[in-house]
């Protein structure tokens, strides 16, 4: 193994893969809980709240990921001055944002498709609206939610890549700058171009947390049907 | 507020060349789409059919785009490929990346789609005296693109989206173009207005003229 | 004779002394005097108790990640000098990676107090912006392959020519050489990349990075054009005068005790060094910035 690998490898894993893995858990808990909450709240048949649910949903699913991001990063501060974030936290809203929107649309489907009985006994049993879809819809509808949430979890890790054009330390801007670094004639680098073997490294580190999840997405949906 | 100032001058000013980086988005997601049509179509019939070989690589090439993120495939096509001799300007690996993403997914479409198609169908058209090319192309072919139309449909609106990651290349797209506007200006607000409300008509205006065409095309049964 | 010898030694030491006493009092008191003119750390940061100072983590030499992960280059150690004379430790920084889009916007916010991050002094970033004295000065140079059909500033007409998004360079050739196609990359390693991929005919960037690859590559080579002479300032926020005070003074004691020379010894090849002198300030060189906009004056 060349001498460079090693460093650049305990850079990109400890921080660049830390800043991914941190980012992508807190986007998915924000997008799950924002999302189901949205979706649930969009089978009552109040047309305010679901053509608001449905405007947010078709705003944040229709605009680039990276569109988003810039638009949090750079023109947020712009009306308002306290509302400026640092890279990743601004990554994180967006993918929030995004990932929300589509919970939120699988979270309709699902519910919608519990069938009346089910709300109709749990009415007959006491529960209210919240009670009901508490303890009787939302297990059900989440059990069918689960083969698209590891879907979008998958989505997820994948998209925080995106952090990388606002400068956010994840795994590849890490491995960015490391070719940077070793492209600079010595004594800063080596004056190689080893973007091949980063990138390549990027890309296998990614396979290797997706391939599994994507199984599992695939499993789930067999056991489901 | 400052949201309320905005410069309607800033349309007269940079219009045409967001108009030309809007051109661009449109011309390369428009190949990539066709070519993602085509991938799709053949490689998701091989898998259906279990052809020999052929079945295998785009298994792999399936998981392997799959599983990983569309900006380090651009990543690897650009910065990545000059390394070991293969230079692609910034044009190639603009339709390219993202046709090879969507060629992936459709794939999987595609095969979903025909497997999803009856096999009664399938042994009514070998009664009938069609070979196997013959039943997949009278058969197979119709009904099961029908059934893959929806999801196809999703791939082709996320291969547009995904041409703003261009921006990464520096292809004169309409996220780069209204990036380097933006920079050169800072006039922030008027920018990403402009950027955001142009995807999402982009977006909105495909996606509900192709839903228009799934209703036509739908299948008598889904009617 | 002896005691004559004694005498004049004698004598010789109290002279000494009192020239050395001498000169310390005139010393002192130069030091007592001149104390009082440093300005002090604007108040902002002194509650805080650390610099929020925005840098590039992905142009070596001046702002990069080294081998351990920690920023390094040029414009860190100066942001390390700066914690030194603030508060007498050189890691009391929160550093930020900033893009180049980015360097303005996080001054105007208040994510960072100062951008120090081959930061161009141009008049129109002056409207919203306040720079510090220029602390670096970079000239334009073109890379091009040895065999190349482009031998000065004039062949680039109807070529390729690979530089950054939204720098001077970019905008100068769009305004003076509008039949050169410019070939932007939003960092310089991807413009060098396109350039050595042969996506462009020749590299147009500051003279001290593309010395350092012409030098360590032999089959490529500066032409002789030297132009748009275009210094560095650290960038900070419009109206803070204390800021503004207070870098530039630090600047000028830096210039004077020369110590920008050794900072770029672990930047750069030591055969470069000699020319990296002329770019950097030393003891009573004063660098100044056009008031016109350089990238509108075709020569």
């Amino acid at each position: 193994m060349p001498d460079w690998v090693d460093p650049v490898a305990h850079y990109m894993l400890e921080q660049g893969l830390r800043g991914t893995l941190q980012l992508a858990a807190i986007s998915l808990l924000g997008a799950l809980v924002i999302g189901v909450l949205f979706g649930t709240l969009l089978t009552i048949e109040f047309r305010p709240l679901s053509w608001a649910i449905r405007l947010y949903i078709e705003i944040w699913r229709g605009l680039p990921i990276v569109v988003t991001i810039f638009i949090i990063f750079f023109a947020l501060p712009a009306i308002g001055q306290t509302l400026e974030f640092s890279p990743l936290t601004a990554a994180g809203i967006g993918l929030i944002l995004w990932g929300s929107a589509q919970v939120a649309e699988a979270t309709r489907g699902a519910v919608g498709s519990i069938p009346r009985e089910q709300h109709e006994a749990a009415a007959a049993l006491g529960f209210g609206w919240v009670g009901r879809h508490v303890f009787v819809i939302l297990p059900q509808a989440l059990r069918r939610l689960l083969p698209p949430v590891v879907g979008l979890a998958v989505n997820i890790i994948q998209n925080t890549t995106i952090a990388q054009v606002i400068g956010a330390n994840e795994l590849l801007e890490s491995g960015e700058r490391s070719v940077e670094r070793l492209t600079a004639p010595p004594p800063i680098g080596l004056g190689e171009v080893h973007a091949f073997e980063i990138y390549g490294a990027v890309m296998v580190v990614f396979f290797a947390i997706s391939f599994p999840l994507t199984r599992l997405a695939a499993y789930l949906e067999r056991r489901l049907t | 507020m400052r949201l309320l100032a905005f410069e309607w001058g800033y349309l007269s000013d940079y219009g045409s060349e967001l108009a030309a980086g809007l051109w661009r988005t449109v011309y390369v997601s428009a190949i990539a789409i066709v070519g993602a049509f085509v991938i799709g179509l053949v490689l998701g019939a091989a898998r259906a059919h279990r052809v020999p070989v052929v079945s295998q690589l785009a298994a792999v090439y399936v998981e392997v785009i799959r599983n990983t993120p569309i900006l380090v495939q651009i990543f690897m096509l650009y910065f990545a490929l000059p390394e070991i001799g293969i230079r692609l300007d910034a044009f190639t690996v603009a339709w390219l990346s993202v046709m090879v993403w969507g060629g992936a997914f459709n794939t999987e479409n595609f095969r979903a789609g025909f497997e999803a198609v009856p096999q009664r169908f399938r042994d009514a058209a070998r009664g009938l005296g069609f070979g196997r090319l013959g039943a997949f192309l009278n058969v197979t072919l119709p009904i099961g693109g029908r059934i893959a139309l929806p999801s196809s449909i999703n791939t082709y609106i996320s291969v547009l989206k995904n041409t703003s990651l261009l921006y990464v290349i520096s292809y004169p797209e309409l996220t780069t173009v209204a990036l380097q506007i933006n920079a050169l200006t800072l006039q922030t607000v008027e920018t990403f207005t402009v950027l955001a409300v142009t995807y999402l008509a982009l977006v909105w205006t495909m996606s509900a003229g192709i839903r228009l065409l799934e209703g036509h095309l739908a299948l008598p049964e889904a009617r | 004779m002896r005691r004559v010898i004694a005498f004049a030694l004698v004598i010789a030491c109290a002279a000494v002394a009192a020239a050395v006493a001498g000169a310390a009092q005139t010393d002192a008191t130069r030091t007592a005097k001149a104390k009082p003119k440093l300005p002090p750390l604007p108040a902002e940061v002194k509650e805080r108790g650390r610099w929020n100072i925005g840098i590039k983590c992905d142009s070596p030499p001046f702002g990069y990640i080294d081998v351990q992960g920690k920023n390094a280059g040029f414009d860190v150690e100066i942001a390390k000098w700066f914690s030194r004379f603030a508060f007498g430790k050189a890691n009391r920084i929160s550093f930020t990676c900033v893009t180049t889009p980015a360097r303005e916007p996080s001054l105007t916010t208040g994510r960072v107090d100062l951008v120090i991050a081959t930061f161009t002094y141009t008049p129109d970033r002056d409207t919203r912006i306040d720079f510090s004295r220029p602390y670096y000065k970079a000239t334009g140079r073109l890379l091009v392959r040895n065999n190349s059909p482009i031998t000065k500033l004039s062949d680039i007409a109807g070529r390729t020519i690979a530089t950054t998004s939204g720098s001077i360079y970019d905008r100068w050739m769009k305004n003076c050489y509008k039949d050169t196609k410019v070939l932007v990359t939003d960092s310089f390693t991807n413009a060098l990349l396109a350039f050595r991929d042969g996506r462009a005919d020749a590299l147009m960037w500051d003279d001290t990075v593309l010395l350092g690859i012409a030098v360590a590559d032999p089959n490529l080579q500066l032409t002789d054009d030297l132009f748009l002479p275009l210094p560095y300032g650290i960038g900070m926020k419009q109206g803070n005068d204390a800021m503004k005070r207070w870098v530039d003074s630090r600047l000028n004691l830096m210039a004077k005790r020369d110590a920008f020379q050794p900072l770029i010894k672990n930047s750069v090849p030591a055969r470069n060094l000699p020319t990296f002198a002329k770019n950097v300030l030393r003891p009573g060189q004063v660098f100044y910035y056009s008031k016109g906009d350089l990238t509108t004056q075709c020569t």
